[in-house]
């Protein structure tokens, strides 16, 4: 059965013909399933574990970075989760801006996301995972004064710029001239540090930790965190489903 | 082999570059290529290849399979393979290598070694056990 989790924006009217057009299109498809409202739900968790008891597997976030980041870390955090892992999926269904999680599983509008549900393409990926927060794609932050430890050295960086500690690539961060594409599959976090005078450092850890006095770390372009954090990548944590296009093998 | 004017190719697909505006501190080990522009204290080990830019600033006993020095190196030098030291390069330390190339203009200050055929066996049995070891 398929569960499809409306984020609250979606309420705005400047939405309805997008969501009216949608579930035709899921209906025709054969893909309707139980909506649930974000906005209209008080434990998030517990009503995801309820459906995943009641035969639930297949989890569709329709909204934004923000409401996959969301669901996310509720699925994983459910008890059952780990008895359910190998048959819960999560499948994106994006509407709206701020979609790169979507970008990178090559699902481009949600017209295309209904043909990619219907196609069933399934891959396992690591997901990474920050104070009580898992992400998808990068947690960032600005480079000046920021301090990265990592294994038994640190690394200190001079100048203005950005960090990013990339799990799954996206295409605003995609460089063809890059030596490493990211892969969610490696169990490492890629660090990336492009200084504005263009210089651009890179290398991948299992696990960083990243202190800034000053700066947030923020976290898919939608939550920000204080510092100092620890940032692992917990590896084969979910299966997804995704398009040709992605952006990984 | 290495060009030293330009990064061979073969660090253009490097897996770890530290940039010019990065202080790298503490004991920095790899797996893959590196490249370092920027400033090191510590220690650098790889059993793959180093290249050395020539802004970098280094305060370190560097272990690899191979290296190009353009930059400033304080501290020891263990390279199992070929050590490249290039015009640019200035080097306070002990240097032990397989085989050596030395540009004019170049500054050494330290022992240079050779190492023996025997001592690259007993290096080379090392990492195989370290490799099983690490496999099992």
């Amino acid at each position: 059965m398929h569960v499809y989790i409306y984020d609250d924006y979606l309420n705005n009217g400047r939405y309805n013909k997008i969501i009216n057009r949608l579930e035709i299109r899921l209906t025709d498809l054969g893909l309707n399933g139980k909506i649930i409202r974000l906005g209209g739900i008080k434990n998030i968790k517990r009503t995801i574990q309820d459906e995943i008891k009641l035969g639930a597997r297949t989890f569709i976030a329709v909204g934004n970075n923000q409401t996959v980041n969301r669901i996310i870390g509720t699925i994983v955090n459910t008890e059952i989760y780990n008895d359910f892992q190998q048959n819960t999926l999560l499948g994106i269904i994006p509407i709206g801006s701020d979609n790169s999680i979507a970008d990178s599983f090559g699902i481009k509008n949600w017209e295309e996301a209904c043909n990619i549900l219907l196609a069933r393409r399934i891959k396992k990926i690591d997901l990474g995972f920050v104070g009580s927060h898992y992400f998808l794609n990068q947690a960032s932050i600005e480079s000046l004064g920021t301090v990265l430890e990592i294994d038994d050295y640190y690394l200190e960086i001079l100048d203005r710029g950005v960090i990013n500690i990339i799990n799954l690539l996206n295409a605003s961060l995609s460089n063809k001239k890059d030596p490493i594409i990211p892969s969610p599959y490696d169990g490492l976090l890629n660090v990336f540090i492009k200084i504005k005078n263009q210089e651009q450092s890179y290398l991948s850890a299992k696990k960083i930790k990243v202190t800034n006095p000053t700066h947030k770390l923020i976290i898919d372009n939608s939550v920000e965190v204080a510092t100092p954090l620890e940032i692992t990548v917990v590896k084969n944590k979910i299966n997804v489903i995704v398009g040709k296009e992605r952006m990984f093998e | 082999m290495f060009n030293k004017e330009n990064k061979p190719d073969k660090f253009k697909n490097a897996e770890t570059i530290i940039g010019p505006s990065i202080k790298v501190k503490g004991n920095f080990q790899g797996q893959g290529d590196i490249i370092i522009l920027g400033l090191l204290e510590g220690s650098l080990k790889t059993n793959a290849s180093v290249f050395i830019g020539a802004k970098a600033k280094i305060t370190a006993n560097i272990s690899a399979k191979d290296i190009i020095v353009n930059g400033e190196i304080h501290g020891n030098l263990k390279i199992k393979n070929y050590l490249s030291i290039g015009n640019t390069a200035k080097i306070s330390g002990d240097l032990q290598y397989g085989e050596i190339s030395i540009d004019k203009g170049a500054n050494i200050n330290g022992q240079l070694l050779m190492l023996s055929e025997e001592h690259k066996q007993v290096e080379k049995i090392k990492d195989e056990t370290k490799k099983e070891i690490v496999e099992k």
